[in-house]
This record gives structure tokens, sequence and C-alpha cells, in this order.
């Protein structure tokens, strides 16, 4: 296994070793940061801080849970701890952000009904449904990211498609109509 | 995978497609400048310090156990617990990563109901409340609104031992915790068993982190620390580093 391989090396220094981890984790690790996030800064930051973590961490990392799982738990939990800092931030120190700008404008300019469906949902269904979506995780493997029970995550992928496809046909059915 | 399936998994694709190589490009480069330029070796040399006086702790401690040895011949009781008291210093700076960031904190000895025990507490932040039952150290600022408190109780159950009491505290979590995670054996920052569960993935919801030890005799240290899902990194790191001074005066 690739990464048994560069987890050896990376905990002797090998920054080679580094550089061909983030090559092969970097990108999904944007991607995922930022449909979570749906802020470029914010995934910047929370895929940069996950990245260093892991760097500095490896020595703490226990095999009994998949490098996998380790890996994007450290990169949902940043995630959300940046969303939820800056959520906060905007109620309480910041009452009148509504009024400036969206941070949301400064990323992704065109988005889809399906997309903007999913980035609706409440983070409880909409985080296990972009695990799952993007970069394919299982329902065991998203149970050990987030920490959860199996049989609760496939309730919520449940209940998230679900709403998703109530959401899309309602928004379909609207546009046929005018 | 239904064609429903497939929209979805390709309009996450093609959604989060953009900038993706920028962002790599750019991440990396301050990846290189955090972790490779001379702050690296930095940063190395600060835990080779800290490794040091890790190692110096522990000569200390050991010391201070041959001395408690030899002190037990001649002295019993409340008075030989407040001299191991004064074993330790009553002031000291730690540097605790919190939210990425080294921090330095100035913590102060604090000591347990009938001096049992000992923790070093950052008192800018926290106060130990001393109770009959249990002690508490608790935030001094309060939380956001809607946001629950944030404590660490501190108790010790004299005649049950920690694999029996674990057992029952993890069935008593469960009612207001049902996605629990399983009991885990932990090392660090103290030995014993954990239990931890989340309420939800909302800012506010309540985080429970349980550590059951051993009381060194027939019963156990129950901690239990409780603050809400967006303090995890701040209250729950502080705490943490908090429970590594944590030492039971036998």
């Amino acid at each position: 296994m690739f990464q048994n391989k560069w987890i050896k090396q990376i905990q002797a220094g090998d920054q080679e070793a580094f550089r061909q981890f983030y090559e092969a984790y970097s990108e999904y690790a944007i991607r995922t940061a930022s449909a979570i996030t749906r802020n470029r800064e914010m995934a910047k930051d929370a895929v940069q801080e996950t990245f260093i973590r892991v760097y500095r961490n490896i020595a703490k990392y226990n095999p009994t849970l998949p490098f996998n799982s380790w890996f994007y738990r450290i990169l949902t939990n940043e995630c959300l701890r940046l969303l939820k800092k800056n959520s906060i931030y905007s109620k309480f120190e910041h009452p009148n952000l509504e009024n400036e700008p969206s941070i949301e404008d400064t990323f992704i300019p065109q988005t889809s009904d399906l997309y903007e469906e999913i980035q609706a949902l409440d983070d409880a269904h909409r985080i296990p449904l972009i695990l799952k979506y993007l970069k394919g995780f299982s329902e065991k493997e998203i149970a050990e990211i987030l920490e959860l029970n199996q049989n609760t995550v496939k309730s919520r992928l449940f209940q998230g498609r679900k709403r998703l496809k109530h959401q899309l046909d309602s928004t379909e059915k609207e546009d046929e109509t005018l | 995978m239904s064609n429903f399936d497939n929209r979805v998994k390709e309009e996450l694709h093609v959604q989060t497609e953009k900038h993706t190589q920028k962002m790599k490009d750019e991440i990396w480069n301050e990846l290189e400048q955090e972790l490779f330029t001379n702050k690296r070796y930095k940063g190395e040399s600060n835990k080779l310090k800290k490794r040091k006086r890790g190692k110096a702790i522990v000569w200390l401690i050991a010391s201070a156990a041959i001395l408690i040895m030899f002190s037990l011949q001649t002295k019993t009781g409340q008075a030989l617990k407040s001299e191991i008291k004064d074993l330790f210093v009553p002031e000291k700076e730690v540097i605790q990563n919190i939210e990425g960031n080294d921090e330095k904190t100035e913590v102060q000895l604090n000591e347990g109901s009938n001096s049992e025990y000992v923790i070093y507490v950052d008192e800018e932040r926290y106060k130990l409340t001393k109770g009959e039952e249990s002690d508490i150290i608790s935030s001094i600022i309060p939380p956001p609104k809607n946001f629950p408190e944030v404590t660490m109780e501190i108790k010790q159950v004299v005649n049950e031992k920690p694999e029996d009491l674990i057992l029952k505290i993890e069935a008593e979590l469960k009612k207001e915790f049902p996605e629990l995670q399983a009991i885990e054996e932990v090392t660090e920052p103290v030995t014993g068993y954990l239990l931890h569960g989340a309420a939800g993935l909302e800012p506010e919801s309540n985080i429970v982190h349980t550590y059951v030890i051993s009381n060194g005799k027939e019963g156990s240290f129950v901690i239990m620390q409780k603050y809400f899902l967006l303090a995890a990194e701040g209250h729950g790191a502080r705490f943490y580093r908090m429970l590594e001074t944590f030492e039971i005066i036998e």
C-alpha cells in the first residue's frame, strides 16, 4: 500500500514523500472542502490546516482507523470549525455582515439548481451526501469520518436523497408551468 | 447507480472543478513555507526542548515519588498531602496549541477537595469550584446565548473500579447522546477509559468527553468535560492540556 509507505517516510521527515502524498490527496481534499464550506478562502484554509496537522501528527495516526477516514475526519472537522467560526462571528461580532457583499459571492459564480438544492440541505444531510458522491465514500467510511453510527449515516443519506429529489421535482414542475 | 445518483455525482464534480489546480499550487506554496523553511527547524528544536523538559518532569515526579515513600514512614494524613502538594510549583507557563496556533499560557496550581489531587488551571479563563460531591472547573467567560455551559467536573468514586464504573456511565450518557462512541482505552492525557459523544452537528450541539481513571486504590476518578461542538478545538484543547497536569495525591 502506497499509504503505508508514505506514512513511514513522512514520519521519518521525508519531504519528497510528503509532496507525493499532497499530490495524491490534495485535489479531492480541495473539492470536498469547497463543497462543504462553499467558500474558496475557507476551503483553502481548511485544506492547508489539514495537511499541516497530518504532517505534524502523523506519528499519532492509529492504523486501526483507515487512513482515508482519518484524513477526511481531520478535513471535515476543520471545514466545520471554520464554517461555524465564521457563522458565529457573523452572528455575534459582525451583526451588519448581511449588508456587506456575501462571502459566497467570492466563490463559484454560477451554480445549477441541483447544486443549490444540495447546498440548501442542512449540514447533517448535506455533508454525508458530499462525501458519498464526491469522493465515493461508503456508508461505513462516512460513519468513521463523521464519528457517527453507520445506521445514522444510512438514514441521513436516505433522507438527504429523498429531500433532494423532492425539491428538485418541485423546482422542475415550477419551471414547466412557467 | 441510478440516473439521479449520477446527476448528483456529476454536479458535485463540475461545481468543485473550478480553481482546483490554482488552489492546489497556492496551498502547496503555503505548506512549504510553513513546514519546510527555517521555521520548521525552529519548530523541531522547540519540540526537542519540550521533550527534554518532559524528561525533566518525569525525573522530578520520580524524585517526588521517592521522597513521598520516605515521608510515608514518618507522616500521615492531611499534613503529608499538603507536603506533597508543595512539591509542585504554584504557577508555571505552558505552551498549548489552540486552533492551530501555539499559545503561551500561565497556569496556576489548584488543589481538589480534601487534597485528593492537584491540577494546573488557566485562571485567566477558568475557575475551580470545590463541591461536596465533585469539583467543577468552569469557563469564566459565559458562552454565547443559547450555547451550553463549558465545564470539566472532577469527581472521585471511592468504591467502584474504572472498568465497572465506565459501563454505568456509558448507559447513562447514551440517554442524552444516542450516538455515543464506544468505550476507548487511552493513555493520554490520562490513563483510563474514554467516552465521547456529540449530540449533533450544529455549532451549539452538546459534546461530552468523559474519562474514568483509577484513583490508585479500589476506586475511580470521573472527569467529565462538557462543551459545544464549536468549542471543541478551543475549550476542548484547553481541557486536554489542563488534564495533562492532573496528579492524584495518594
